[in-house]
């Protein structure tokens, strides 16, 4: 007769990521240890007094920055998709067709095709990886924890264009990795990483996993270190072994470190851009890695097809809109605080 | 409820693979940027790439204007984020959170869908090819984040020093000045490095800001560029990528526990 | 928060109605015009106000973009920019150098943009020149070209290459949009010592060129170094079988996107049957799809591979690391039994209708096509365009100028097959990338250049 573990209480951190710039767990931090004082008043209440008019001259710089660089090009923007533009002579109206075009031309469909390939490596792998690594880890009481988590996080810091220029050279047909592959005596393996439509892709989200899996480690590792260890003892008297113990301890406490990975990583895979122009120029052998960012830039400045590049630019903004606010819907699901 | 031996030799040998993987590529370009660079050279030890980068790949002057951007938009970002979040955080005013969850869903927006409009407007007011178009677009990107950040400080900032203050008469400023910004010092710390990190590895919208303007490029472009103008030698090449990624790492290995746990541990300690 | 809503309820559902009205009141009138303004197409400068005198212009800063990366051409181009900057104290020149593939990329946003360059060397094929002739961006040089006399100068033939009609329809003729300062053409470079060591003479046929790389792979060495990583050297290398297969007038349908081709023809069956036979026998360098055009060619001169199919720009580096043991041939005639050469000229300078300095940049452009300036490309181990016979060489680049010599007499060059249509450049070398990396077939290959091509073709002479 199994009892269920008692319900870990659960709270969501502001966590940003370097590679996924300026996205966080909209959900706010509700920090756990309050002084009884200010726990006795609620947060919702600002300083007693009148609501201040002089907090609007607070936040007008704000709205001023926000309103000219981001609110109104966002609309320009918006507008643009309607026309067939090249930039610079007259455009055409075209109402809805560069939609249109976006959701059945091929050549459009294909960048978002891979992009879904690179949530796989950017995304999915680095968590399953994450987990399962911090599952194995953790019982032990590690030393050295913060020289390697500094180690594990240094791939987030690094600008892309540099991890794009290394891992350029790694995949050389005669680089690291090909040399590896020829010691271990698996000539037959060697690939043209970069040249070869079919491994192109999967070379690029390869770099991905690269970036992402060190951060999920120690993000995972984090949070289930904060698991009080009764919860484990407690499971541990009913019989769980390690994989029980995860799954049913560990895995539910790690519901909002979860969610911050996924959105990060997630949204980090949809908006490559750097690493996809440097390591493989042009959108990659037969355009195999090209990537909605990268077509956005392409269309725009390259071919001189500003409408549809926008258009481009807008699903793609419109399905990582979805991503986060799906993805906060999972986390706040678990948003109960109880004791 | 001890770990086994083996659990804990387990452990430590993931986290040695682990973090010989995260390290491998970048200490191959700096292996690669050590060597001889000409065609045809033997192997060996040179420092000069990196001064040959400097030189005659113009990386010093590129890396001079990321500073220069970088420090613009950080010290942008943190008045503006630190006054609308003060604001947020700690004043009661109508539409407060229909204009906060606005701020937020900026966050959200990729730069990928304002940089084409952005241009056409600015080069229609000639803001192209500048510094300016650098930096006040970067600062609205972090600005989102900056609110939010410090919001989460500030309201969670104990009302007992506010209160406080106040009861000795000290208004909204002197509280903001003198009070809270210092003891937000974590807090703003964070939030400082990150949008250093984010501005200084930014690569798309120099990429389209400055078609023109060779003198201001960023250090990540400059090292596009010159990836794609250098027709020999990938010493040189691997040089100037570790001049790129050297002063975030820097700064990041002085001030990694702030990056780190300001990045997961939440905002403000209670 | 039940109390504050009511509270502001009402005021807030007229605000949102308000907010609602005014975005449908922006919407109508944002619809109402389109983005853009109507251009005033390629401005033409009239004969009687250029002015030509530089030294009278001022202070002017002249910015001109260039692809010359490479050892020779850099040498050559910083040489005549130097010169003019002597001659003409008040201008200052601010090089920028690119390279071709970056070029290709970057090129586009940089001239529309409202602090363009002053001068480009702009490819003159159709997705380069062609679209920016279309889109405005670039001048017309008639006038310029009657005030300095490069018609008198440069042969029909070669001003063709970087003419369009004003809509950038026609290529061709039409208007002048650019001016080349050396000729290229697409051979074969081989090691003259390993020749010697495989005891072969120079190829001259088809059958002694595949004797020859058989031989080479038997005697263990590399027969043909080649780097496809950003695929464009694929098209010369397609380019140069093709030209021993089909004639020279089909190629020349294909390169400027006239009718009368047909990609599929029994010829360029055969042509692409063989290039696959060649990577199949292997050829070509392993890898070749990952390694990028620049280390292949640097490998060959550091003695890896007997032969490399590339263009005469080479001369200077090859020379540089190889000395005379480096030769150049002109491709084996083939199954057409006459010689065809791919080459034409190298990148036409030309000036974007965004740059400030127009007449600055047209007489910029004169200096560096001089005589004198022709001369200084020819000790810079480069090919001019022109006066080709006036210059003194020797050795290696002897062998250049008489291949081009000879190619020119026998009217046997053809232009570039990328030049054809606005989507050549992409279609053909990722096909023949994909082609010789095993993905494709002979059929799919030219069956997606057939559908590009004849799609221009109907749409260009019908529009």
């Amino acid at each position: 007769m199994g009892r269920a573990p008692c319900r870990v209480r659960t709270y969501h951190e502001n966590v940003v990521s370097p590679q996924a710039p300026r996205v966080t767990d909209v959900t706010e931090a509700t920090p756990v240890a309050r002084t009884p004082a200010s726990r006795a008043r609620p947060s919702r209440q600002g300083p007693p007094g009148e609501p201040r008019r002089v907090a609007y001259l607070y936040i007008l710089p704000a709205f001023v920055f926000f309103a000219g660089f981001m609110a109104w090009p966002l609309l320009h923007g918006f507008w643009l998709t309607f026309y067939e533009w090249n930039g610079l002579t007259l455009g055409t109206w075209v109402g809805l067709d560069n939609y249109h075009a976006v959701l059945t031309d091929p050549e459009l469909r294909e960048p978002f095709g891979h992009s879904l390939i690179l949530v796989i490596f950017f995304s999915v792998i680095p968590i399953v990886l994450g987990l399962t690594l911090a599952g194995l880890m953790m019982r032990a009481r590690l030393r050295g924890m913060p020289f390697f988590r500094t180690v594990l996080f240094l791939p987030q810091v690094i600008a892309m264009v540099v991890v794009a220029i290394a891992w350029g050279h790694i995949y050389e047909p005669d680089g690291p990795l090909n040399d590896l592959l020829r010691t271990l005596g698996l000539d037959d393996l060697t690939q043209v990483w970069l040249g070869d439509p079919s491994w192109a892709l999967v070379s690029v989200g390869i770099v991905g996993t690269w970036v992402g899996t060190g951060l999920c480690l120690i993000l995972f590792l984090a949070g289930l270190s904060k698991v009080p260890r009764e919860l484990y003892e407690s499971a541990r008297l009913d019989g769980a072994g390690a994989v029980r113990e995860f799954l049913n301890v560990g895995l539910p406490a790690l519901r909002g470190e979860l969610a911050v990975a996924a959105t990060l990583t997630m949204i980090a895979a949809l908006r490559t851009f750097d690493l996809v122009y440097v390591m493989t120029p042009g959108g990659g052998p037969s355009g195999s890695t090209s990537v909605p960012s990268y077509e956005v830039y392409k269309r725009a400045f390259i071919d001189g097809e500003v409408g549809t590049a926008v258009t481009v630019a807008i699903v793609l903004t419109a399905i990582i809109l979805l991503v986060t606010i799906g993805i906060n819907r999972f986390a706040e699901r678990g948003d109960e605080v109880r004791l | 409820m001890r770990a086994s031996r083996t659990e804990h030799l387990l452990s430590y040998a993931i986290l040695a693979i682990a973090s010989a993987f995260a390290l491998y590529p970048l200490g191959l370009i700096i292996a690669t940027g050590l060597q001889p660079d000409a065609v045809g050279a033997e192997g060996g030890i040179d420092f000069g790439n990196f001064a040959d980068a400097w030189d005659e790949g113009n990386f010093g002057r590129y890396l001079q204007n990321s500073v220069i951007v970088a420090v613009a938009v950080v010290l942008l970002s943190a008045a503006v984020s630190s006054l609308a979040g003060y604001a947020f955080g700690t004043m009661r005013f109508r539409g407060s959170s229909v204009l906060f969850y606005l701020l937020l869903l900026g966050m959200m927006v990729p730069s990928e869908a304002i940089v084409i409009p952005l241009y056409y407007d600015l080069e229609s007011i000639g803001l192209t090819n500048t510094y300016a178009a650098l930096i006040l677009p970067q600062v609205a990107q972090s600005l989102a984040f900056g609110t939010f950040w410090m919001r989460a400080y500030f309201r969670s900032a104990s009302r007992e020093v506010v209160e406080a203050a106040r009861m000795d008469g000290a208004g909204h400023l002197r509280v903001f000045w003198s009070i809270l910004l210092p003891m937000g010092r974590p807090a703003l710390m964070t939030m400082v490095l990150l949008i250093f990190m984010w501005t200084w590895n930014e690569f798309l919208l120099p990429l389209v800001m400055l078609p023109n303007a060779e003198d201001l490029r960023t250090a990540p472009l400059g090292l596009s560029n010159f990836s794609g103008q250098y027709t020999s030698g990938t010493a040189l090449l691997a040089a100037g990528a570790v001049l790129v990624a050297l002063p975030v790492v820097i700064v990041y290995l002085i001030t990694q526990r702030h990056f780190i746990r300001g990045m997961i541990e939440g905002a403000v300690k209670g | 928060m039940i109390q504050r809503r009511s509270i502001i309820g009402p005021r807030r559902r007229s605000a949102m109605r308000a907010t609602v009205a005014a975005f449908a009141v922006t919407a109508l009138a944002l619809a109402a015009c389109a983005p853009g303004e109507d251009s005033d197409g390629g401005e033409e400068a009239a004969p009687s106000d250029i002015e030509t005198n530089v030294a009278d212009m001022g202070d002017i800063t002249l910015t001109v973009w260039d692809q010359q990366v490479r050892g020779g051409q850099a040498e050559s181009i910083e040489a005549l920019n130097a010169a003019f900057e002597e001659e003409y104290p008040n201008v200052t020149i601010d090089r920028v150098s690119r390279s071709f593939e970056d070029l290709q990329r970057v090129l586009r946003l940089a001239i529309q943009d409202d602090e363009a360059p002053d001068v480009v060397q702009a490819n003159n094929n159709r997705s380069q020149m062609g679209a920016f002739v279309e889109a405005g961006l670039l001048r017309s040089l008639d006038g310029y070209a009657d005030v300095y006399g490069w018609k008198d100068r440069y042969p029909e033939s070669i001003l063709a290459h970087s003419s369009y009609s004003d809509d950038g329809a026609v290529f061709g003729e039409g208007n002048l949009y650019g001016l080349p300062q050396t000729g290229e053409l697409i051979g074969v470079w081989y090691n003259k010592a390993k020749l010697q060591q495989l005891g072969i003479e120079p190829p001259q046929s088809l059958a002694d060129f595949e004797a020859a790389l058989q031989a080479a792979k038997d005697a263990g060495e590399l027969p043909i170094q080649f780097g496809n990583k950003d695929p464009w050297p694929g098209i010369h290398t397609f380019g140069f079988i093709q030209n021993m297969f089909a004639d020279r007038e089909e190629i020349r349908a294909f390169g400027y996107g006239n009718p009368g081709g047909d990609w599929t023809d029994e010829a360029n069956t055969q042509a692409a049957d063989e290039l696959q036979s060649w990577v199949d026998a292997g050829y070509f360098t392993s890898g070749f799809n990952g390694i990028d055009y620049d280390p292949s060619w640097q490998d060959f001169a550091n003695g890896e591979g007997v032969f490399l199919i590339s263009g005469s720009w080479l001369l200077a580096d090859l020379r540089d690391a190889m000395g005379d043991n480096v030769g150049f041939m002109l491709p084996p005639v083939g199954e057409t039994g006459e010689l065809t050469v791919t080459g034409a000229t190298g990148l036409p300078f030309a000036v974007p209708t965004e740059g400030d300095n127009a007449d600055a940049a047209a007489a910029y452009i004169d200096f560096i096509t001089s005589p004198e300036a022709m001369q200084t490309l020819t000790e810079a181990g480069e090919l001019p365009v022109v006066e080709t016979d006036q210059q003194q060489v020797s050795g290696t680049q002897a062998e250049v100028f008489e291949a081009w010599g000879t190619a020119g007499s026998e009217g046997a060059l053809v232009p570039y097959l990328d030049w054809g249509t606005p989507d050549a450049y992409t279609v053909i070398s990722t096909g023949v990338q994909a082609f010789m990396g095993g993905d494709e077939s002979t059929e799919e290959l030219l069956g997606t250049f057939e559908e590009d091509y004849s799609s221009f073709v109907s749409e260009n002479s019908g529009g």
